[in-house]
This record gives structure tokens, C-alpha cells and sequence, in this order.
């Protein structure tokens, strides 16, 4: 057989072999490789081209290289003809109207956002954030921060003993006496943790809930410092426009006390969110910081109070029962 | 407690509403609500009953004609105590009674009613419901009722803080609002007493630290009967009951002037004589509300002739107290030491008006003011007689502190420099004396104020009376920088959010549970004194029992898989005393019913032990880039359980929920819990590892499957670690990806598993002979040490 007979051959089994394209690729690879591969078919070929007459050469060449082309189209054409015909196939069984395959997504509890929240607010402006232990004795908790044992102001907070000087903190106040204990003052810190109260059960109290508390001591602090640093808080809590008041209060380790309320629209009344006041000389002088030199502020709020107020949660309770449809509310 | 307007206003100019002074009340520290009793009623009137008649079809319904000053009414009215020529607060047709309580026409049993009588639960001035309000008799017929008469029930509700005994009294409560809005206090002048010697009475006080003074005098011929209706009204304005003229008088001088006062019966007295000392253990008392006390030291007495009469400042005692057939009086007013009658009180789980008074501290120099003020109102009301020397034991005058204010100081604590005037008028308006030297106030403090002692305490006086919005916000930030991590905690937070992103819920549970939870992981958990309830005894020793109780409430809810982990505290005594208390923080989670349900798209897989296990070694390995490890293990909580290491240290378990873990806290799941247990102190600490770049390599990868046939029994984990062993490098990655079981072409106690290698040189490109030779050494090895062979 002449050489140009073998280039009609192999064109006319390529036909032929193209006619019914398959469909795998494993399949479609074996056709385009024996034919068209490095030792395909029309390789071969042109491995033949190099022993006919020169003469003949230049038609056969050409013959040859206008085979390797035309099986290059026509490949490339079934092959396209192939793909636009499987997808029409699969595309008929597509319905985008059935929902999407859900991907589950879990939750950081409300409470913790909001006290990273918290916590991102006041590290913006210079403060640390310390913890410390939910156990402690009772000085640490009480008397250090002026509550003598036999003061009314101990009612202020019921607290769960574990023996008679062993308690429960009822707040972090705790940690800045620990801190201050153990460093020099300038310090500015805000402590976040659980404390505890021994109170009934209800929509808006719990035996327990977290808080955070700040102090901030140097030598000269004053009222307004402390006014503006909690109006900034406030704002990015809860945003600029938040109307507040700083009311006179008491507690035992700030003086002047004050607690800070927010006005809410919906309840159309002021709502307590925090305490404050310049920390005591008597908390100065306990932890053995000379008061006539440091003064400071301090100050103290509820993680789930504030959780409350900016999402309009009611009952306290939500926050302790694991409820995946209150919690997948704040994924 | 509550302030009465009216009663205000004997000492202050009040104009405001009760929300207008609860506000002024509240920004002066004395934190304020307006009471329920309503300002204004409009429809409701002064109305008189004219005649009253039975209701045909009722019993216990009476028609009556009320005249409103130019028509009369029926009305029909239920009330037993309507009666014929009562002036009462007629509500019409229209009003609207507080609870949104409208006023109709309506036909009862066949009588129509225009209106209605109302009692004093109906207009919000008290509880009382059994009957109708009656009103006195001057008050002009038509009138608007809270204008002509309901207005002498308005109030607040204060909550008073510790430090504020002045403010538990009208009159301390006047002088605020007089020196917060400069009006003028007006004091109250109490007749003196002439003394006289028809009566004697010994007083002898035994321990004088605990009562400091004691003032006694004797008063005869009292009638003991209703009190006058202005008395009753004014207890009424209050929340108070009346019981009778003498006890309300003394109620009122205490709400008055914040001074407790007790009354005896003097004929009841078993001597002429009273004795304060400090009680025996042993002795007994039976109080005024006939409770049967236990006397113990803590207590002070007050006795007669050795007998406990009355607990000191607390409550007295039933074998003296006023009765109706009472004709003569012994009048106590005395000040004693706080602490003495706070321990007392709390000794005795007693919490009484006088007791409250008392042990946030009354003004010691305020006793005879007090007293005058008793003795002149039951001489009045009562037709007493005072027929003795009035007995006043004071050994040592307790004197007014002297504190110091300096101009510099309150600058540099307020922050704001208010006026010198300012503060001048701040000082006497609180009634501090002072000397004015050069911006230096020498103050003298009233001894109704034992809450100034201190500079920093008229600090705040100047601060509270002027109002903190006086006082600019600073914005800017002083103080140093500290070069610190600012959150020591912020590294949990890649553990959070990965958690979040294997679909777990975060949950924060109760620290507090029972004795059998807390009990449950082994470690002794510490116990509260003074638990809320049975239930919430002990700290817990572990996350489990509030993951698994979450997780059940979450069932009964509907929820039929889920993933919940917490971060949390847990607690255990490891012997006596806080120094033997251990708190660590520890992270556990659960797993249970379908990690992927049924869909259109996929079908239903159920959670497994190996998702927990995926999730542990996805969290350290991938996310916290720590090598975790998983060996034999054993724990409290978990059955089918192994350890987990991260970088060589052992930090907990995971597993599967054992049975009786579950039932031990009386619960049960239709399904396996799979969950696990981790001490997280020792990694936080590893967590602050540095990252830093590996080049990434571009050698080309070799996949590779190999099946071997292992012994049933054989663990896949042990041909893994020899796969890696063995690879030299140059194995990147090594999975089982089938395991395969058929007993005739494999043999009964054998398993086919298939595993996927894939290689890589980080120098140069692997050629089919350098991965040959690592798998023929594998499969050898495999084949002399564990029994396997090579599956064609």
C-alpha cells in the first residue's frame, strides 16, 4: 500500500472510531492518543515520510500535514459537540429551585461577643485585661475594698460562703485588689469574669452572671476623665447618640459614686447599666498605694446587662440553659 | 421607703409632681420612684351618699343615691361598709380608673348604676379593698377628688444607700431637696419639756460603748384609742398601717426625723428601774410580734427590774408593750453604738425599722429632739401628762468631727473647678459649719451625718448637691504606655471561632449544681455554706453534666442533633482552706444524632466517634498547629476513650458518653453522645508559638495505593505510624481509604485495607524506583511484624 493510501485509512477508521464519540473521558483520551498522540497514528506516518522518493515527498508531506490538521478540527469539533451535549443532558436535571445543601454553622455565645466587644472597646484606649480567681477569701472580696464585716453596705451584695472567710466573689473587684498587690501603680486595667449572688432565681436575676471592672490609678486621675472614658464606652456600645446621666450613688470603694443609666426608647424610661466613682483613698491606702500621691477611677458592669440592653433580651435565664434557638441567633 | 409630698412639705417647698422629685431625688444620690398613687384622676369626685337601700336580686348589693353637688346618682355598690350620709370618691360614667378600668352604665341584676364608689385599692392609694374609701365630711360635693383630698397620698419610693441614715427621714430627705434646688429648709421646733418629780425613773447603763446615751421619762393618764385622722393619713401616704394613736406616734417621729423611739407600758414594768447591758446566753425574750428569741451575747438589752424588756434598737418586748388598757407611758429615746445592733439584728435574723436606723448610724445628738417630739405629740393627741425629770444618760458627748476641705483637692479629684461661692452655699445648705480660710474649709459635720469623716467625703457632698452634669467630660487619654499583651485571653478566641465553624454552639452554663454532679467526675468539689437551694450546693468539678443537661433541654425542645461545647471554670478542693482550692479552665463538647440529614441532595450521616476525634485533631493540628496524639485513655464520663497530647503533653479525653455517666444524672438519649474533655491551661501557654513560612514545594507528587491484609484485629492506627516511620521523609501523607471484608476472598478473620500514599522530595523529582523501594519496605516489614500481606 502507497503511503497515501495509509493516510486514507487512517482517516477513514478515524472517521469511523469519531462517529460514536464516547462519552468518558478515559475513552475519548485513548482516541485522541492513537491517533494524534507522540506515538499515535499520524506519528507514524510521519516516521514513513523519511523513506519515500524525495520527488514524491513535497505532495506527500503536504497530504500528511493537511490530515494531522483536518483530524486535529474534526476531533476538536466532536469533542465540543460531546461536551455541549453531556452538559444539556445533566443541565435537564438541574432544578435551581430546590434549596442548597446547608452548610451548619455553630456560635460564640452571646456573652462572649459581648464582652469581647466590651473588652475591644476599652483596649482601645489603654487598657489591659486581667482575671483572677472566682474563689477568694473574704478580705480580698470584702474588706480590702472598704466594706468593713459589720456594715450594712455588706448587704449590698448576698454572697455565697464557702466557709466563714472563704466566699464566692460577688464581683472582680477581687482582681484589682490582687493586682494592685502586686504591682506599682500607674495601672489601667479592666478585669472580665463570673461572680456569684445568692439570689433567688428569676426573668431578671441568676446566681450568677460575669462582669467586667475597670481601674484605672495615677497621679492625677479626676471625675471627668472617668466621665469621658465611660461616655465613649457607652457610645461604642450602644452608639453616639445614646442619651445618658451619671447619678450620685454609693458604694464602699468609689467616692464620689456614681451610677451611669441610659435612656431606652422602647421602655421609654432610664435603664441602670453601670457603677462607677474615684477608687476610695481607703482602697488606696489597703493595698498600701499612698493616697495622698495615686488617685483613680473604677468601675463596673454586667456582661448580661449590657447583652440585654442591646439586644432586647428579657429574661436572664436564656443565657444559662444552652437553647440553640436562642443561641443560633447570634451565629 | 416612702416619702409622702405632704409630709415634705412641712419642711420644703415642693411644687413638682412625683416624677419631677423623683428625678430631682434621684440625681441627688437618693435613687427615686414615683408610688402608684395616681396625680390625677379626672371623672372622680367628691360625692355623698344620700340614702341606701337593699338591691331586690342581690344579697349583698345595696343601691344608693349619691349626690355630686347638683344631681343625684344611682349607683349600685357592694361594699359592706356603705352607709347613709358617707362622703366618698365617686368615679362617673366615662372615667377611667388606673388599669385601664373604664367607668359604664351598667345594668346589675336588673338595676342600673351610673358609676361607681370606690375603695382605696380602686384609686391606687393602698391595698385596701374591703371597703369603700370614706372622706371627711368638709370637703365640698362636685370637687375633683384628687385635687380636694388625693393629693395627701402622693409619694416616692426611695431606695436609700447604707451610707445615708439622714435620708431615712423626711426631714433629711427635705434637706437635700432644699440644698439640690436652694429653697429654704424651714426646721422643725419641738416644745421643751418642764421636767417634774412626781415620777421617778433609774436609769443605769452598764455598757456604755454599745449605748452611748439613753434618754427615758415617764409619761400618765394616756388614752390609748384610733389615732386622729390626719395621723392615719399620713401613715396611709407612707405604706404604713395605723394600729393606734401611741404606736403611730412613735412611727411618725421615726419617719419624721429618722429617730427610733420605743414606748413601754410603765405599770407593766416589773421595777421603777431600766437596765442596759448585754444578754446572758440562756435568757429569753418573747417580742412585740410574739416570736420567742434565744438570747445570745451579741445581744443588748433593754431590762426592767433584770428582765429583758426589749432587744436594744431592734424591737421590744411583749411583756412591756402599749395595749389598749395602757394608761402610762415609759418613752425611750437613745442612741446606740451601729456595729452592737447590726450583730445583734443579724444574730437574731431580725430586720426591723428601728434596727435599719440604728445600724447605718442615727444622729446621737438627735435623741432629745426626738424625744421632745414624742412626748408633745401624745401629750397632745392623747392627753397624756409628762410627771417626770426627763432622764438623759449620756456619759460622753459624742462630738462633731472637724474634716478639712481643700480647693486643690477637689480640682484635681472633680476634675472641674466650681465656684468658691458654690461650694459655700453647698456647705450650709447641708448645715456644715465652717471656717472659710484662704480656699481651705474647716468644716464642723453635723453628727446626723456620720458618713463624713474624710475630705474625699465633702468631695462628694460638693459634687452630689451641684450634680455630676455640671461636670465636663475629659476626652483625652493620660497615663503610660505598657508594652503587654493587652488580652492574655485573646489567644482562646482561634479556639472559639473554630468551634464555630465546626458547627458547635457555644454554651455558658451554671458553675453551681447539685451534690451527685458535682460528685460525678471524681474530684471533691466544694461545697457552698449557705447554698440557694439543694440543687445549686457545690462548684462543679466539670463541664460534662452541663453540656449533657443542655443538650437533653435542647431535645425536649425539638432538636434532634446537636454540637455544643463550653470554656469554662471548674473547681476542686484538694484539701482545707482557699489555699487547697484549684480553679482551671477547661474546655469539653458533645456530639449527638446526624452531622448531615437527610436532604434532597445527600443522605443522612450520623454523627461518630470519629467526628469527635476529626474535630480534636482539625483543632490542633490545622488550626493551632500543635501535634496532637490520641492513646489510651480512661475517663470518669467516657466508654470507647482515648487520651489526647498536644506537643507531648497530656491535656484530656475523648470518647463516647458511657451509659451509666448518663444515668448517674438521671437522664437518657435515644443516642450515642460522643464528646470530650480538655485541661486547656497547658496549651495556652504553647499557643503563643510563632508561625513563620515554609516554602511551598513545587516537586511534582506521586500517589500510590497499597492493599494490604491484616488480621481482623490488627489496628490500622499501628501500619499508619510504620507507613510514616518508614517513609523517610518523603511520605507527606498516609489514609486509609477503604477497609474491606469478604471471607472467601479474603479469609474469615482477616480485612483488607487500602491506603493512600502520596510522595514528595522537597529537593528534587521522585522517580517510580524511589517510591518502589520505600513500599517494598513496607510491605515487608508489614509482613514480618504484623502479620499482613500484600493484596494484588
Amino acid at each position: 500500500m502507497s503511503l497515501l493510501d495509509k493516510i486514507d485509512s487512517v482517516k477513514k477508521r478515524f472517521l469511523a472510531d469519531i462517529e460514536n464519540f464516547p462519552l468518558e473521558n478515559d475513552k475519548i483520551n485513548h482516541i485522541k492518543s492513537s491517533y494524534l498522540g507522540r506515538k499515535g497514528e499520524v506519528a507514524n506516518l510521519f516516521l514513513m515520510l523519511s523513506s519515500v522518493d524525495k520527488s514524491d515527498k513535497p505532495i506527500i508531506g503536504a497530504a500528511l500535514n493537511h490530515l494531522k490538521k483536518e483530524l486535529n478540527t474534526l476531533f476538536q469539533k466532536k469533542l465540543e459537540e460531546n461536551s455541549t451535549s453531556k452538559k444539556n443532558k445533566a443541565n435537564s436535571l438541574i432544578d435551581l429551585t430546590l434549596p442548597g445543601t446547608i452548610q451548619r454553622y455553630g456560635s460564640k455565645h452571646i456573652l462572649e461577643q459581648t464582652l469581647q466587644e466590651i473588652k475591644e472597646i476599652f483596649t482601645s484606649i489603654g487598657f489591659h485585661v486581667a482575671y483572677g480567681p472566682e474563689v477568694d477569701d473574704e478580705y480580698h472580696n470584702f474588706s480590702a475594698l472598704n466594706i468593713p464585716e459589720h456594715h450594712p453596705s455588706r448587704d449590698m451584695q448576698d454572697t455565697f460562703f464557702i466557709d466563714p472567710t472563704t466566699i464566692l466573689r460577688s464581683h472582680t473587684s477581687n482582681v484589682q485588689v490582687h493586682l494592685m498587690e502586686n504591682e506599682d501603680p500607674p495601672i489601667r486595667y479592666i478585669v472580665p469574669g463570673r461572680v456569684y449572688r445568692n439570689e433567688a432565681i428569676s426573668y431578671k436575676s441568676y446566681c450568677l452572671f460575669h462582669q467586667v471592672e475597670g481601674i484605672y490609678i495615677n497621679e492625677k486621675v479626676s471625675f471627668a476623665e472617668l466621665k469621658g472614658c465611660l461616655e465613649y464606652f457607652i457610645k461604642r456600645m450602644f452608639g453616639d447618640k445614646k442619651k445618658m446621666r451619671f447619678r450620685p450613688s454609693f458604694f464602699p470603694f468609689t467616692e464620689p459614686s456614681a451610677e451611669v443609666d441610659i435612656w431606652d426608647e422602647e421602655r421609654n424610661q432610664w435603664m441602670e447599666i453601670l457603677g462607677c466613682g474615684m477608687v476610695d483613698p481607703a482602697v488606696l491606702d489597703n493595698v498600701g498605694y499612698d493616697s495622698q500621691q495615686w488617685h483613680g477611677y473604677a468601675f463596673g458592669m454586667g456582661v448580661e446587662r449590657m447583652a440585654m440592653l442591646k439586644y432586647n433580651i428579657n429574661d436572664i435565664r436564656l443565657f444559662y440553659n444552652g437553647d440553640i434557638r436562642f443561641m443560633s441567633q447570634f451565629s | 421607703m416612702i416619702v409622702s409630698l405632704e409630709w415634705l412639705k412641712n419642711f420644703v417647698d415642693i411644687q413638682e409632681t412625683p416624677e419631677q422629685l423623683a428625678e430631682i431625688l434621684s440625681n441627688l444620690g437618693l435613687e427615686a420612684e414615683p408610688s402608684k398613687v395616681p396625680s390625677n384622676l379626672p371623672g372622680v369626685i367628691i360625692g355623698k351618699v344620700e340614702s341606701t337601700k337593699k338591691h331586690p336580686n342581690a344579697d349583698k348589693l345595696k343601691i344608693c343615691e349619691v349626690n355630686d353637688g347638683k344631681n343625684i346618682h344611682q349607683v349600685i355598690c357592694g361594699a359592706p361598709n356603705v352607709s347613709d350620709g358617707q362622703y366618698i370618691a365617686y368615679a362617673t360614667i366615662g372615667t377611667t380608673l388606673p388599669g385601664n378600668f373604664k367607668i359604664k352604665k351598667v345594668n346589675i341584676r336588673g338595676e342600673e348604676s351610673f358609676g361607681m364608689i370606690c375603695s382605696e385599692r380602686e384609686l391606687q392609694i393602698s391595698d385596701e379593698h374591703e371597703g369603700i374609701m370614706v372622706l371627711p365630711e368638709d370637703l365640698t360635693l362636685g370637687d375633683d377628688f384628687c385635687l380636694s383630698f388625693g393629693y395627701k397620698f402622693l409619694s416616692v419610693e426611695l431606695d436609700i444607700t447604707p451610707n445615708r441614715p439622714d435620708a431615712f427621714s423626711h426631714m433629711g430627705v427635705a434637706r437635700d431637696i432644699a440644698a439640690a434646688t436652694q429653697r429654704k429648709l424651714k426646721q422643725m421646733d419641738t416644745k421643751s419639756i418642764d421636767p417634774k418629780q412626781e415620777y421617778n425613773i433609774d436609769i443605769s447603763i452598764e455598757n456604755e460603748i454599745e449605748c452611748p446615751r439613753y434618754i427615758g421619762g415617764i409619761i400618765k393618764n394616756v388614752h390609748v384609742e384610733k389615732s386622729p385622722e390626719w395621723l392615719v393619713d399620713y401613715m396611709k401616704s407612707i405604706g404604713q398601717k395605723s394600729i393606734n394613736n401611741i404606736v403611730d406616734i412613735s412611727n411618725f417621729v421615726l419617719f419624721e426625723l429618722g429617730h427610733p423611739t420605743h414606748i413601754f407600758d410603765y405599770d407593766k414594768l416589773k421595777e421603777k428601774n431600766i437596765r442596759i447591758r448585754k444578754a446572758n446566753s440562756g435568757e429569753k425574750i418573747i417580742t412585740l410580734d410574739e416570736s420567742n428569741l434565744d438570747l445570745n451575747e451579741s445581744n443588748l438589752l433593754i431590762t426592767s427590774g433584770g428582765e429583758p424588756i426589749a432587744l436594744a434598737g431592734v424591737i421590744g418586748g411583749i411583756n412591756s408593750s402599749v395595749t389598749e388598757n395602757t394608761t402610762s407611758l415609759l418613752l425611750e429615746s437613745a442612741y446606740f453604738d451601729p456595729v452592737t445592733i447590726r450583730k445583734s439584728a443579724k444574730s437574731q435574723f431580725l430586720s426591723t425599722e428601728a434596727s435599719k436606723r440604728y445600724e447605718r448610724g442615727v444622729d446621737p445628738n438627735g435623741c432629745l429632739k426626738a424625744f421632745c417630739r414624742v412626748v408633745e405629740l401624745i401629750c397632745e393627741i392623747t392627753k397624756g401628762e409628762f410627771v417626770s425629770d426627763v432622764v438623759d444618760i449620756y456619759p460622753k458627748e459624742i462630738l462633731s468631727k472637724k474634716v478639712v476641705l481643700r480647693r486643690s483637692e477637689i480640682d484635681l479629684i472633680l476634675g472641674y473647678h466650681f465656684k468658691t461661692e458654690k461650694i459655700n452655699k453647698i456647705l450650709e445648705s447641708l448645715e456644715i459649719n465652717y471656717l472659710d480660710n484662704n480656699e481651705k474649709w474647716e468644716c464642723t459635720i453635723p453628727t446626723f451625718r456620720p458618713d463624713i469623716e474624710r475630705e474625699i467625703d465633702l468631695i462628694e457632698e460638693v459634687a452630689r448637691i451641684a450634680g455630676f452634669d455640671l461636670i465636663p467630660s475629659d476626652e483625652n487619654i493620660y497615663g503610660t504606655f505598657r508594652y503587654q499583651m493587652p488580652d492574655p485571653d485573646n489567644i482562646l478566641n482561634k479556639i472559639r471561632d473554630s468551634f464555630s465553624s465546626f458547627g458547635f454552639h457555644q454554651i455558658y452554663s451554671n458553675s453551681l449544681q447539685n451534690e451527685k454532679e458535682s460528685n460525678i467526675s471524681g474530684l471533691v468539689p466544694i461545697p457552698m455554706l449557705n447554698p440557694l437551694n439543694v440543687d445549686m450546693g457545690f462548684l462543679r468539678t466539670s463541664l460534662f453534666p452541663g453540656l449533657v443537661k443542655a443538650g437533653n433541654y435542647n431535645i425536649k425542645n425539638g432538636t434532634k442533633s446537636f454540637r455544643l461545647y463550653e470554656l469554662g471554670n471548674v473547681h476542686q478542693s484538694t484539701g482545707d482552706g482557699l489555699i487547697n482550692i484549684i480553679e482551671s479552665q477547661y474546655l469539653s463538647g458533645i456530639i449527638y444524632g446526624n452531622k448531615i440529614d437527610t436532604s434532597i441532595h445527600e443522605d443522612e450521616s450520623p454523627e461518630t466517634i470519629y467526628d469527635i476525634k476529626g474535630v480534636l485533631y482539625s483543632l490542633f493540628n490545622k488550626r493551632l498547629n500543635m501535634n496532637v496524639k490520641f492513646d489510651f485513655g480512661d475517663n470518669y464520663a467516657l466508654e470507647l476513650v482515648q487520651s489526647i497530647s498536644v506537643n507531648n503533653n497530656k491535656i484530656g479525653h475523648y470518647g463516647r458518653l458511657s451509659e451509666k455517666f448518663i444515668m448517674d444524672l438521671g437522664l437518657e438519649f435515644d443516642k450515642d453522645i460522643y464528646g470530650f474533655e480538655i485541661n486547656i491551661q497547658p496549651i495556652k501557654k504553647m499557643m503563643n508559638s510563632k508561625k513563620s513560612f515554609k516554602k511551598i514545594n513545587l516537586f511534582p507528587k506521586i500517589e500510590r495505593d497499597i492493599n494490604l491484609v491484616l488480621k481482623k484485629e490488627q489496628a490500622v492506627g499501628e501500619i499508619l505510624e510504620l507507613i510514616h516511620k518508614l517513609g523517610r521523609q518523603l511520605i507527606i501523607d498516609a489514609q486509609p481509604v477503604n477497609i474491606y471484608t469478604d471471607k472467601n476472598a479474603i479469609g474469615e478473620d482477616c480485612k483488607s485495607v487500602t491506603f493512600s500514599l502520596i510522595f514528595q522530595h522537597s529537593s528534587k523529582t521522585l522517580e517510580d524506583k524511589d517510591v518502589n523501594l520505600i513500599i517494598n519496605e513496607i510491605v515487608n516489614f508489614a509482613e514480618k511484624n504484623f502479620d499482613a500481606k500484600l493484596r494484588a
